[in-house]
């Protein structure tokens, strides 16, 4: 069966995806985070990631409250924590080294969501793609846990970049929000693909092996169609611009 | 055999390695720069990287010439492209899609490398590990493809991250320069590694740990602290192992 998504709906302001967003600790884009928060259904924060909410909202973070806090705390700031708890934000402590802040944090959604049944069509996490690299390759690990965690596709968003794992089968991604970049790419992070098939795009694919080592798609763009195609037999990473 | 190494020795003014110097598309530290610089038998910039090379050495660039700059010349701006070009440093125009400009710019430094019958130890890269998702994972990619290209060791620096491909076999890496920052990591990006052994972290690995018998779940992943003197770290597949 074919999945069919547009990755960058979530940052239209009449986009028609419902989503959850989870907050992560690296700086991020103004622009997409009020775009994200003022349309999100449930908003969370994975422990330093407080601090960025905090800062951002600067002389009104009254009105950005999160509806939960969670990690092993060890990066959220102290007078941040004391302020949303002083709030009345959920402070929810993962201890579980096995697992990251972030993977947690996912965990913990997907119980709210189902507690509070709520109707959404995805996850958007905002950070997560820059600073420590392995903090960033933290974040695709997360991806890979993600689907057994929650039946939600999950995003994941920092500036410029987005990132979103296919799993194995076909999938058809709406690329004509208007608000893609110029770059996007195809990573076979964590195993090799044997049979990948694509349209939509620049340099298209046909029963391509994607391999570290053999060939990684970066640097590709779109065609003029607005659609991209992709059909791959084992979990493939897909990355893209967005204007910024 | 197995393969002895001090990652950040290139970092150290008074380090015992030789190396040449790449620098790719992106805002680097610029201690790291100077120190890099000042010690490399060769340098050469990537395209864009030209542009860092020439804004971070404002007012005496011209103390501060590569010896190449490399690339489809899409990202160097075109007054630093004619300052350098006055100056007297080789431009390689290189157009080939296939692959990146960073892979590219490596087979010509081989190349050179044997020209001039340099006695050199590893190859260091700075810049690579931030910005574009895409161009991070097209670092990784290059790391790959290093194994076929150079018979030298390539590390990718980029303000606090270092990575190096280990390759199947046996690694002692030195760890005690001083320069070493809190965190490490295993990342099994391409492929999963059916048996991995360590020592000298925090959280070891042993032949047959359970985690990463988990092939097709992709990757799994370990956040370590450094705790004793004295490192081994022995790897059965290709790794990336990451920390500054």
């Amino acid at each position: 069966m074919e999945r069919v998504f547009t990755p960058l709906d979530c940052l239209l302001p009449a986009g028609n995806l419902k989503f959850c967003l989870l907050i992560l600790n690296q700086p991020f884009n103004k622009g997409h985070f009020h775009c994200l928060w003022s349309k999100a259904a449930l908003r969370a924060c994975v422990d330093g990631g407080a601090n960025h909410l905090y800062h951002i909202t600067e002389g009104s973070q009254e009105s950005f409250l999160p509806d939960y806090i969670s990690g092993d705390f060890d990066s959220i700031q102290p007078e941040v924590k004391e302020y949303y708890k002083a709030k009345g934000c959920e402070l929810i402590e993962t201890m579980d080294q096995d697992f990251t802040d972030f993977t947690k944090c996912l965990q913990i959604l997907q119980k709210k969501i189902e507690e509070k049944s709520l109707q959404i069509d995805i996850i958007v996490t905002l950070g997560g793609l820059g600073g420590r690299f392995d903090q960033i390759m933290a974040s695709v690990e997360t991806l890979f846990h993600a689907t057994n965690i929650t039946p939600f596709p999950v995003i994941v968003i920092q500036e410029c970049s987005l990132i979103y794992l296919l799993q194995p089968g076909k999938h058809e991604l709406r690329v004509d929000t208007g608000l893609e970049g110029a770059w996007c790419g195809l990573i076979p992070v964590g195993n090799p693909c044997d049979s990948v098939t694509t349209t939509g795009l620049k340099w298209n694919l046909t029963n391509q092996v994607l391999k570290f080592g053999t060939l990684v798609s970066t640097s590709n763009t779109y065609d003029n169609s607005g659609i991209v195609t992709i059909e791959t037999d084992k979990p493939l990473l897909w990355t893209m611009a967005i204007k910024t």
